[in-house]
């Protein structure tokens, strides 16, 4: 089942992937344990001539095992989630890339800064569906939207955030592979919401400076 | 409580009309319910079908459509928004019109006055108004297909700003109808509600104390109280919602003010509670006949009842993991991990209780009893499904993913579905005085449990491989592209998942008219509705029962039979012992 | 069982038991599960009756909806209101609040004429019951008629449905209140005008009742609403 998850190229995806194994692990055990335990019952204690059920109602040892057994293992994956949540979403480290991304029925428009590094002046550059970005470093995501809300999902950065209009929400990735990543709107946002779909670029370090060089050749 | 009034019931002959239509009989309106439901199943079905179709073969020509006209389907071919329509369609059918009125509206009123040994409800003039009421709902939720700019389109959840304004769906009417059916629907669960608390409080019969209540009269207890706390809310939302979209107000829309969240909040808020509305009667459902063809008592009575409360009391805590990547604060996504993970603690007891409840048993292959049984092992499924979604980092990723769609169908499906054939199998003679046929059931059981179990299940890789929900066409993406057999596999899995359902449509008619007849207790079993007779008169019982123990006592050592009812009073003669 | 004694037979008695069992039966003792006690040890005695009636239960249950359909446009009232820095937004009106609170106090005022009514029929003084209801609803009636003439003063200001969150809010959760007033005020006078004829009196009882429960509810709500909307 693991072979299916995409192909991970951000710095916390290895996080999440490695609490999903856990997840998987710790469920399929339970799963197999209780399904196994329940066709052994089922075989062992089907109905036979001349044997009558056992008259219990209850073990009083049994029920608090298995109510502090599976407290303790929710209470403790919690904990485990919380570290990388608080990472992932708790906080944005420095970042050296900056752009803003707008989400509108049906399209990302993405706005790059610029050289000076600041949105809102005569340089920033609007592209719709291409974001580009270099490859190593923290990029912080400002997310926008003009109508309706939509989730800004690179499945391969192992990151989702939905857009909300009316709010600046701040999300970050830090991609380690250069590459052309799928960027696809992960909530319901209209009958186009199927196909909206953007590009995420990852480019080496001399890839993306040449790319700088393309969009802003005055600077 | 008015004997006179009960029996003189009995002997009143009442016109067609007032017996099969506007019946005041808590057993007619449970027939009503469940015909209700059963017919909405196949719409829902019909509408999944068709979204199976175009997720497999997108933009090919569905067959058998080409009668449906523009715009939703262009001589054949899926349009997008009719595809979004389609979904939203099944969601709110299934689970306001299907599962709703059978596990609630159907079972609940057949079964409380019979287990707690009353005549009737508490206002059989209300019942019936429930019933009728949730018609009309159902009607003004079906004639939203038939207004210009056709049906809801905004997914069940009906997101504002998506749902409170016309150009971003460019459905008009439609929406408005959803919600004021969904207002109306309320109003028909508010009467049910105060039906059943009442009745259950009130109307048990001598001896009928809480705790020797059978766990299914519990859960049904513990729905209506969330029934009747969480459904307000919703209605209150939906009136906003209403307002935004048809009187200027900006109570969801961020340019007059609103707050798009909000929206998210009250819906949840109402929302989870409403998922545990669907699952509560099934596990219930699941408790009693688990115990009934083990012929064993049903292990840990106390531990299930204070789970069951558990869950109702947590249910209002959690709303918040659906919304870990809506924006709001991510502090607060840890709080609302915690008690996601803690609400699991209580399903996983009653899991253990029900492996409990076989184990050491006399086990009865019947229908019911391997319904039962799905129930418990793919609720299983569903439930550990869930964590994955409560790790917030990992929802991260499958967060509106097919995962979650998994995910609810092993809970909706898996769980309340199969909690709902285990209760027509095994309280048809009881309702209808007829057997159904034992074979036919199991070859549904069988069928159903392979082609359910290869259409859910295989999507929790599509999730896994990053599949989003609610999407028209993954072909339009790249990265699915690998998944696309799977996409194919799991619409023939739902074709055979359909298909399975023939045997129980044959099963049910032809046992309601011609099947063997059934006596007053076919199962052997403890409680008080095997103590009438089958089909219950008007009034139900010859003379009320008085109780005189709890209702799981099978096998037990003071009688030679394996099942002692509740109302049997046993007088021991004491003798002092020869040594 | 008493130590030294075994059940050499059993004797059962059937299971067609007659409903004709002792006053004050209360519930035979418990013996469904060895490993506990029951926690609620009680059914309904069907000699004496349950301690609440059904008609009361079930309008209990039915404000207990009402309550929560309160509470949910009153969490986002407070959603609003606890979000924003100015309140009343600029430019928007001030809500009246010295007609408001007199009108606060002829609703309050009304609880005390319907529980006189109330009393009064529990002593089966119908002169009193049909005096209390009828000050009643013409102190309901009173109560609507100074919001409606405060509404329209409201909407002359530039306060309506439509110019905001604010106004927004307001005309929900008050308007939502009113309607609640006034259709206790419709049951009221159904039920005074039911009344009339004194010999079926008996039987409309159960009616007023419920609809004092009710209409207890919508003046207490009131005060709430009050502090809430008009004076926070």
């Amino acid at each position: 089942m693991m072979g299916w998850l995409p192909e991970n190229v951000s710095t916390y995806g290895k996080d999440i992937d490695r609490l999903f194994y856990i997840i998987y692990y710790i469920t399929g055990v339970s799963f197999l344990l209780v399904s196994g335990t329940m066709v052994v019952f089922l075989i062992l204690y089907r109905q036979r001539e001349g044997r009558r059920a056992t008259y219990v109602h209850g073990n009083t040892t049994l029920e608090i095992i298995w109510t502090i057994v599976p407290a303790i293992i929710l209470v403790v994956l919690s904990f485990m989630s919380q570290a990388s949540w608080g990472n992932i979403k708790g906080r944005v480290p420095p970042s050296e890339v900056h752009v803003q991304v707008t989400a509108k029925q049906f399209n990302w428009e993405i706005l790059y800064p610029g050289p000076d590094g600041k949105i809102g002046t005569a340089d920033d550059l609007q592209m719709d569906n291409e974001l580009h970005v270099p490859v190593g470093k923290v990029v912080r995501v400002t997310l926008k939207a003009k109508d309706v809300i939509h989730s800004f999902f690179l499945p391969n950065l192992r990151l989702k955030q939905d857009a909300v209009p009316g709010r600046e929400i701040q999300a970050w990735f830090e991609a380690t592979k250069p590459g052309r990543y799928e960027l696809p709107c992960a909530e319901l946002c209209g009958f186009g919401h199927s196909g909206m779909l953007g590009h995420l670029t990852v480019h080496t370090a001399d890839d993306y400076n040449k790319w700088v060089k393309e969009q802003w050749p005055s600077s | 409580m008015s004997e006179a009034v009960a029996t003189h019931a009995v002997h009143e002959e009442l016109g067609f009309l007032r017996t099969y239509v506007f019946s005041t009989d808590h057993k007619m309106i449970a027939r009503q319910f469940l015909f209700l439901g059963l017919f909405m199943m196949i719409l829902g079905g019909l509408m999944a079908l068709m979204i199976r179709w175009q997720l497999a073969w997108p933009e090919t020509q569905v067959p058998g459509t080409r009668w449906i006209p523009e715009p939703f389907m262009t001589d054949g071919y899926m349009n997008p928004a009719f595809y979004n329509t389609l979904f939203t369609m099944h969601a709110t059918i299934m689970i306001f019109f299907v599962i709703m009125p059978i596990l609630v509206g159907c079972y609940g009123n057949f079964l409380i006055p019979l287990m707690i040994g009353a005549r009737d409800m508490a206002f059989p003039v209300l019942n019936m108004l429930s019933f009728w009421v949730g018609a009309v709902a159902g009607v003004v939720m079906l004639a939203g297909f038939f207004v210009p700019g056709g049906h809801a389109a905004s997914g069940w959840t009906s997101y504002a700003p998506l749902s409170a304004v016309t150009q971003y769906t460019g459905v008009d009417w439609g929406q408005n109808l959803w919600c004021i059916s969904l207002i109306i629907l309320g109003l028909s669960s508010l009467m049910g509600s105060i039906n059943y608390i009442t009745t259950i409080i009130n109307m048990r019969a001598p001896g009928m104390t809480f705790f020797r209540l059978p766990l299914v009269i519990w859960s049904l207890f513990i729905v209506a109280i969330l029934l009747l706390l969480a459904l307000p809310v919703l209605t209150s939302a939906l009136a906003m919602l209403l307002l935004d979209r048809m009187a200027g107000t900006s109570f969801f829309l961020p340019a007059g003010g609103g707050e798009p969240l909000l929206w998210q909040h009250l819906f949840w808020f109402f929302g989870h509670p409403e998922v545990y509305i669907l699952i509560l009667p099934a596990m219930g459902i699941a408790s009693d006949i688990l115990s009934v063809f083990s012929r064993k008592p049903i292990f840990g009575y106390r531990a299930m009842a204070f789970s069951m409360i558990g869950i109702a009391f947590l249910s209002w805590v959690v709303w918040g993991h659906h919304m870990f990547q809506s924006g709001m604060s991510p502090a607060l996504g840890f709080s609302f991990m915690v008690t996601t993970m803690v609400i699991a603690v209580p399903s996983a007891i009653k899991t253990f209780n029900w492996l409990g409840t076989i184990w050491g048993g006399s086990i009865r292959f019947t229908t019911p009893m391997l319904n039962a049984l799905a129930f418990v092992s793919m609720f299983v499924v569903g439930g550990l499904s869930g964590i994955f979604m409560a790790s917030t980092p990992v929802d991260i990723f499958i967060h509106d993913t097919y995962f979650i769609v998994a995910h609810i169908h092993y809970v909706v499906f898996g769980g309340s579905v199969f909690g709902l054939f285990a209760a027509v199998y095994y309280w048809f003679p009881k309702m209808f005085g007829r057997m159904m046929n034992e074979p036919l059931g199991k070859i549904h059981f069988f069928t159903t449990f392979i082609a359910y179990n290869c259409t859910f299940f295989a999507m929790h890789i599509l999730g896994i491989g990053g599949m989003m929900r609610r999407i028209y066409n993954p072909m339009q993406y790249e990265f699915l592209h690998p998944l696309q057999p799977i996409n194919v596999f799991i619409t023939w899995s739902a074709i055979a998942l359909g298909l399975a359902q023939i045997p129980f449509v044959i099963n049910f008619f032809w046992s309601l008219f011609a099947g063997r007849k059934a006596e007053r207790n076919p199962w052997k079993a403890n409680t008080l509705e095997w103590v009438a007779p089958s089909p219950p008169p008007h009034g139900n019982f010859d003379a009320i029962p008085v109780v005189y123990r709890g209702p799981y006592e099978y096998s037990s050592p003071e009688v030679t039979e394996d099942y002692l009812p509740q109302d049997r009073q046993l007088v021991p003669q004491r003798v002092a012992t020869a040594h | 069982m008493p130590r030294g004694e075994v059940v050499t037979s059993i004797v059962d008695v059937g299971t067609e038991q007659r409903v004709e069992i002792p006053s004050r039966v209360g519930a035979p003792p418990f013996t469904g599960s060895p490993s506990g006690r029951d926690p609620f040890p009680w059914s309904p005695d069907p000699m004496v009756g349950p301690p609440v009636s059904n008609a009361r239960l079930g309008m209990l249950v039915f404000l207990a909806f009402e309550g929560m359909f309160f509470a949910g446009l009153l969490g986002t009232f407070l959603v609003f209101r606890l979000g924003s820095q100015f309140w009343p937004p600029v430019g928007q009106p001030r809500l009246p609040i010295l007609v408001t609170s007199a009108n606060t106090a002829i609703l309050l005022f009304s609880s005390w004429t319907m529980r006189n009514g109330l009393r009064a029929m529990r002593k089966g003084d119908w002169d009193g019951l049909t005096t209390g209801l009828s000050w009643t609803a013409l102190l309901g009636t009173t109560f609507l008629i100074v919001q409606g003439s405060e509404w329209l003063r409201l909407i002359r200001h530039g306060l309506t449905l439509s110019a905001g969150i604010y106004g927004a809010t307001f005309y929900t959760l008050i308007g939502c209140h009113g309607l609640h007033v006034l259709g206790a005020v419709i049951w009221l006078l159904i039920a005074r005008i039911g009344l009339s004829d004194k010999r079926f009196w008996a039987r409309r009882q159960v009616g007023v009742e419920l609809g004092g429960m009710y209409w207890y509810f919508v003046v207490a709500l009131w005060p709430v609403l009050f502090a809430l909307v008009y004076l926070s």
